[in-house]
């Protein structure tokens, strides 16, 4: 560290210290490629731990035990498809994150076309609040929904339903980040030049609008799907009861109840759904932009921010 | 009455209090090259969406072939926009963007393949059909623009600074390109652009606009050799701009300079205090003690070497600085710092502006100086 690039100059001896580059500003950062290499084997490690635990032969949740798939398929009616009450949590879940999907996905590109043509008066504000359920506490916001339709909204009352509405409110901030990040890309020219050339208004969003916005659209769709399906507080809050219990609430009650290693066999499915659902939003993302000139999809959504005034 | 006929009267957008085009009057005659030249946020592109549609006029009037047609929305006005960033449509390929605006019109299938087919080889686009935009050079994606706009035969096709995105050589080449597909198809153009290059080498008329306003009207020659103001003067080409003042005199005046008086042919609306401009190229530089009218002694302050010519910086015997052309042709002497010339300016090319109560003497002097540079 007591070398100054100068009197190193001076002495002319090449300043190589393999693998710390304080003292070389040249050479690799090898010593931050350690800590990121470091930081994902230890975020993995309980993860892997769990799906591993999901093929023991014994019926320790605690300790690794031979190999099997028992707990998956096997005809006790303790393994995944042997318990009905596991597999109608693995339905209600996928049920309420397809209706999320197919809901949150069409308002939030809606808000976020609406939100980046509004200027003026009140749009600053607009702004904030629909990105707000982002920041939000989640406990706060499932405690907020609770209320309002134990109290308010009894007609609806909690259920299916407020299950649904309760995905739909948090996870359309998503979609609206990801839509108007590829707005910001596809840019105002193109709609003015489909009306300039003679498309009638419903014209150009069929057929330039929506279009440009496919990618945005099929990522929304996935991420959207693994939001909802992931998620325990608003779930939990909003079910009415044992047949409105989605995956993340039956493994928190299972967990303390009866542990088993099938509850580890779930959570490795919906980590296999998430996680596809998650490679399928970028695949298909990747897939539709291709070709143009831009960075990556992540860069893209975050130039929203540098990029929102047109 | 021949259609691409467009007369704007009164026209005039408001952004809040923001005063974006403040009264404009135009007349542009079917099939004519019209060029809207000025510096950024003068107006020009805003009257030009006014006229595309994509703007609402605050007031005014937007005639086509003598219809009214500020209130019609932009898909129904027979007028075709080329974009300054092109806005091609990405997911389609180059022939689907060139045959988009077909859709809409009643043309049957052949008739547009047939069409789409013609434009593209019109613009030298034959063998891009199947690729996608996103493939094209920037050149490319400009002449898919033009097609895409040239398809649908519109009277008028607007232009949007559409070569401002390319480099020098590319937009000399399409320069005359344009040029010969607006004589080919004998379509109004109307050319917006902040390059003086441009507007000169391409247009039958130049509207130099600022703040909202015309500035000058007029076919380019004129513009460049008789420029009724400092800004006119300024914004084409260079020019040397000298406080005077003029007196009325025969056909012409006298321009008072110092000690010194001056011819000039032309006649001022207006004697008194003002501008006299000249152009650097007209500024003879002739050996020390030359003798006639129009001749001032000066001393050369800074010579710069310019390639073709030397631009030569000659302090006045009144102190003001004048910029000389110099051609780099073998016969013209070489100056250096230091050398005592006489400066002819003379009288048929030494202009006196007219003088608008508005425009402040030391704004004048200003916009001198950084024309200068």
């Amino acid at each position: 560290m007591s070398a100054v690039p100068t009197e190193q100059a001076a002495t002319s001896k090449p300043a190589q210290r393999p693998g710390f580059s304080l003292g070389n500003p040249w050479s690799k950062p090898r010593w931050l490629t350690g800590v990121t290499w470091v930081y994902i084997l230890w975020s993995l490690l309980p993860v892997l731990l769990a799906i591993r635990v999901a093929f023991n032969e014994g019926r320790s949740r605690t300790a690794i035990d031979g190999w099997s798939l028992k707990w998956f398929f096997g005809d006790n009616s303790f393994s995944v498809f042997g318990d009905p009450a596991l597999q109608d949590a693995l339905t209600h879940s996928l049920l309420l994150a397809g209706l999320a999907m197919l809901i949150a996905t069409p308002l939030g590109i809606m808000l976020a076309i609406g939100l980046q043509r509004w200027r003026g008066r009140g749009s600053g504000p607009a702004n904030v609040v629909a990105l707000l359920p982002l920041v939000t506490p989640e406990l706060v916001f499932a405690v907020g929904l609770f209320l309002l339709f134990t109290t308010l909204l009894t007609t609806i009352g909690l259920g299916t339903t407020a299950q649904v509405i309760g995905h739909v409110t948090f996870s359309m901030s998503f979609v609206v980040v990801i839509v108007r990040g590829r707005l910001v890309t596809v840019g105002p020219d193109v709609e003015e030049a489909a009306a300039d050339l003679g498309a009638p208004p419903l014209a150009v969003i069929w057929r330039v609008l929506l279009p440009l916005l496919a990618p945005a659209i099929a990522a929304s769709l996935l991420i959207v799907f693994a939001l909802s399906i992931d998620d325990f507080v608003v779930s939990q809050y909003l079910a009415s009861g044992a047949d409105t219990a989605t995956v993340p609430m039956r493994i928190y009650a299972q967990a303390r109840a009866a542990p088993l290693p099938s509850l580890n066999a779930l959570a490795t499915l919906m980590l296999l759904f998430t996680l596809l659902a998650l490679v399928l939003a970028y695949v298909v993302f990747r897939f539709m932009t291709r070709g143009e000139k831009r960075g990556s999809a992540i860069e893209q959504i975050a130039s929203i921010d540098s990029g929102g005034g047109r | 009455m021949s259609e691409g006929d467009i007369r704007l009267e009164g026209l005039v957008k408001n952004y809040g209090d923001v005063v974006a085009v403040d009264g404009i009057d135009l007349h542009i005659p079917s099939g004519e090259f019209f060029t809207m030249l000025g510096p950024s946020g003068c107006g020009k592109t805003t009257t030009l969406r006014m006229i595309a549609g994509f703007e609402r006029p605050t007031e005014g009037e937007i005639l086509l072939d003598g219809v009214d047609m500020s209130s019609t929305p932009p898909h129904k006005r027979r007028v075709n926009t080329v974009f300054q960033n092109y806005a091609l449509f990405t997911h389609m390929t180059v022939a689907e963007n060139v045959g988009f605006g077909l859709r809409y019109q009643k043309v049957s299938k052949d008739e547009a393949k047939r069409r789409v087919d013609a434009v593209m080889e019109m613009v030298q686009i034959s063998e891009l059909g199947e690729r996608r935009t996103s493939e094209l050079s920037g050149g490319q994606q400009q002449r898919v623009a033009l097609a895409r706009a040239l398809v649908l035969e519109a009277p008028v096709l607007l232009l949007d600074e559409p070569l401002g995105a390319l480099d020098a050589r590319l937009r000399l080449d399409l320069q005359v390109e344009l040029k010969r597909i607006q004589e080919q198809l004998e379509v109004t153009f109307i050319y917006v652009t902040h390059d003086q290059d441009e507007a000169l080498t391409m247009s039958d008329r130049v509207a130099v606009m600022k703040g909202g306003k015309i500035e000058q009207c007029d076919v380019p020659q004129k513009l460049y050799e008789e420029p009724n103001t400092a800004f006119v003067a300024n914004f084409l080409g260079s020019a040397n701009l000298l406080s005077v003042e003029a007196r009325a005199a025969g056909a012409g005046c006298d321009v008072i300079l110092g000690n010194f008086t001056l011819k000039s042919e032309s006649k001022p609306e207006q004697a008194g205090v003002g501008t006299a401009m000249i152009r650097p190229e007209y500024v003879k530089l002739e050996p020390q003690g030359s003798e006639g009218e129009n001749r001032i002694p000066g001393m050369v302050e800074e010579v710069v070497y310019m390639g073709f010519h030397q631009d030569v910086r000659v302090r006045l015997a009144n102190g003001d600085l004048i910029r000389a052309d110099v051609p780099n042709d073998g016969d013209s002497p070489e100056y250096e710092q230091g050398n005592a010339v006489a400066v002819h300016l003379r009288a048929a090319n030494l202009r006196v502006l007219d003088n608008y109560p508005d425009q402040a003497a030391d704004e004048t002097v200003e916009d001198a100086d950084t024309a200068a540079v």
